[in-house]
């Protein structure tokens, strides 16, 4: 499939929750990455400066490029719960992104049917100048919620994320416990079939992230399909059963995710429990 | 609370479309003018105290020969118009790095980004038409059937400004000195399309070159509705091909991109 520049990436998807609705069955993917590659440039410093554009194409300075995931594949089915394990900088992040269709692959091709809930930089989509209520409104609506489906979920959110007395603060003034509280309320009542999760639940106080893993936890029992990367191998054991394991870009491991944590562990010999 | 996946409806990719563009439209509007006391009065007020400037230079200090009178009406119908395109222009340079982290973290149409800016500066370019209105009337100034080519104007110049913001704001986020060239061309620009003067005040030949300024046509429409003779037809259909053939090259140069911004940004 190839990807439509200026639009969507993803196939607008199933009428609901992210039940196959046609007649493959359970066993369909609704995430199905490709020989998926991306490649980036070395040094993020070295933008072209005017010299570049107005030198020939010989003289031009070519910065070095490096694969940061190559050749993956990998298929999902719904109600499936996935984490992906690996160093630093060996392309989780990379791979969610493609999943949530806000980087696109260089070669290859990503496939998701449905919409997705991406936990990604959560707090980015926010501006410091307007109110609580009117970031809900613009972040919600800028991953795709109507406005009637924002206004049937406003108290729940604004209740979840306990800033009933801040509706009308403006962002800026919040603390950052406050921000992130609002974006993962927000994120995670999109209702969409696929859900990505970031590290992101690594901020926030105890209290806040046992209700965002209550909250991760019914949206799995609800059937959705979640993508999780994470450092932490307990909370990597508690959601999910399968798991991918990236090494230099590459997919080293696709297994049960007992089997991914104890080959990566038994690589780095450190236990992150 | 409910567990169940709600079922919600899948909207087609025209209404995500118009409803993310709305969303940052607003957005933009909302933020210009919670933060500042005299809100829409700023985006009057800069093109009324051009105009006064160049009412006063060329009225009360040299002799006007360009241009028609009331002059004051004339400028203003090329001032507002500039505004707009100045503002659209000048703000497409930074359309995917101020909102960066938006843009690296929802998957909304990528040339909403573009047209958001487009549409924002768009509606305060409407929002001052009373001005123009108001000094028509006290000057005297009539309106002509030359008016029925507003809506023309309008949309010549916006596929005018959403072709060089496509091409513009992929292009900044690799050769950031295109921020500064851009605001340099901008100010040689408004000198060099017929705003103080008309098209018809330029020497004999000029006028040919001056009007593959896509600007020169556009403007010449926007006069019409004071100053019918000033509607140059040469100047419209060169203005209109110049502008389809920009926003052409404008969606070539912004899919081929994409990729990379998205990655840079």
């Amino acid at each position: 499939m190839s990807m439509d520049d200026t639009g969507f990436p993803h196939d607008s998807g199933l009428p609901n929750g992210g039940v196959p609705a046609t007649g493959a069955g359970a066993g369909a993917a609704v995430i199905q990455v490709t020989g998926a590659g991306i490649r980036f440039r070395r040094n993020r410093r070295g933008r072209r400066s005017f010299k570049d554009l107005l030198a020939g194409s010989q003289r031009r300075s070519r910065p070095d490029e490096f694969w940061a995931l190559r050749d993956v594949t990998v298929s999902v089915r719904a109600g499936e719960a996935i984490g992906v394990v690996g160093r630093n900088g060996q392309g989780k992040s990379t791979l969610l992104k493609l999943v949530a269709g806000v980087m696109l692959a260089d070669e290859g091709s990503v496939v998701v049917h449905g919409g997705v809930a991406p936990l990604i930089e959560i707090t980015g989509g926010f501006v410091d100048d307007l109110t609580v209520r009117e970031n809900l409104y613009l972040t919600a609506g800028l991953h795709g919620m109507s406005k009637a489906d924002i206004d049937a979920r406003y108290d729940e959110i604004i209740d979840f994320a306990e800033l009933r007395d801040f509706i009308g603060t403006p962002y800026k003034h919040l603390s950052s416990g406050m921000k992130v509280r609002l974006a993962f309320s927000v994120i995670s009542r999109l209702e969409e079939p696929i859900l990505l999760v970031d590290e992101v639940l690594a901020v926030g106080d105890k209290g806040f992230r046992d209700k965002c893993y209550q909250r991760i936890d019914e949206l799995l029992a609800g059937g959705r399909t979640l993508f999780f990367v994470s450092h932490n191998e307990r909370d990597l054991k508690r959601f999910c059963t399968r798991g991918l394991y990236l090494d230099g870009g590459l997919l080293k491991l696709d297994a049960p995710i007992a089997d991914v944590l104890a080959a990566y562990n038994r690589d780095y010999g450190a236990s992150n429990a | 609370m409910t567990t169940a996946p709600v079922p919600r409806l899948r909207r087609s990719t025209a209404q995500v479309y118009r409803q993310s563009l709305w969303l940052l439209t607003s957005r933009d509007l909302r933020v210009r003018y919670s933060t500042s006391l005299l809100g829409y009065l700023w985006s009057v007020l800069d093109p009324l105290v051009m105009a006064i400037i160049y009412w006063f230079v060329f009225t009360q200090i040299v002799d006007r020969s360009i241009g028609e009178g009331p002059y004051i009406v004339f400028l203003l119908a090329g001032l507002l118009p500039w505004m707009w395109f100045n503002g659209a222009v000048g703000d497409a340079t930074r359309a995917f790095i101020k909102d960066a982290k938006l843009v690296r973290s929802t998957r909304i149409p990528r040339t909403v980004w573009v047209n958001r800016i487009v549409l924002s500066k768009g509606i305060e370019f409407l929002a001052a038409f009373p001005v123009i209105v108001i000094f028509a009337v006290i000057f005297g100034a009539e309106l002509t059937w030359g008016v029925l080519w507003l809506p023309v104007a309008i949309l010549l110049q916006a596929i005018l400004i959403v072709g060089l913001g496509l091409i513009i704001a992929p292009l900044v986020v690799f050769f950031r000195d295109l921020e500064r060239a851009v605001k340099l061309l901008l100010r040689f620009l408004f000198y060099g399309s017929p705003i103080i003067y008309g098209l018809g005040d330029l020497p004999a030949g000029l006028d040919l070159w001056a009007s593959f300024n896509p600007l020169a046509g556009i403007i010449s429409l926007y006069r019409a509705s004071f100053f019918l003779d000033q509607l140059d037809a040469r100047a419209v259909v060169i203005a209109a091909a110049m502008s389809l053939a920009i926003l052409g090259i404008g969606v070539l140069v912004f899919r081929r991109m994409v990729r990379a911004v998205l990655k840079e940004v």
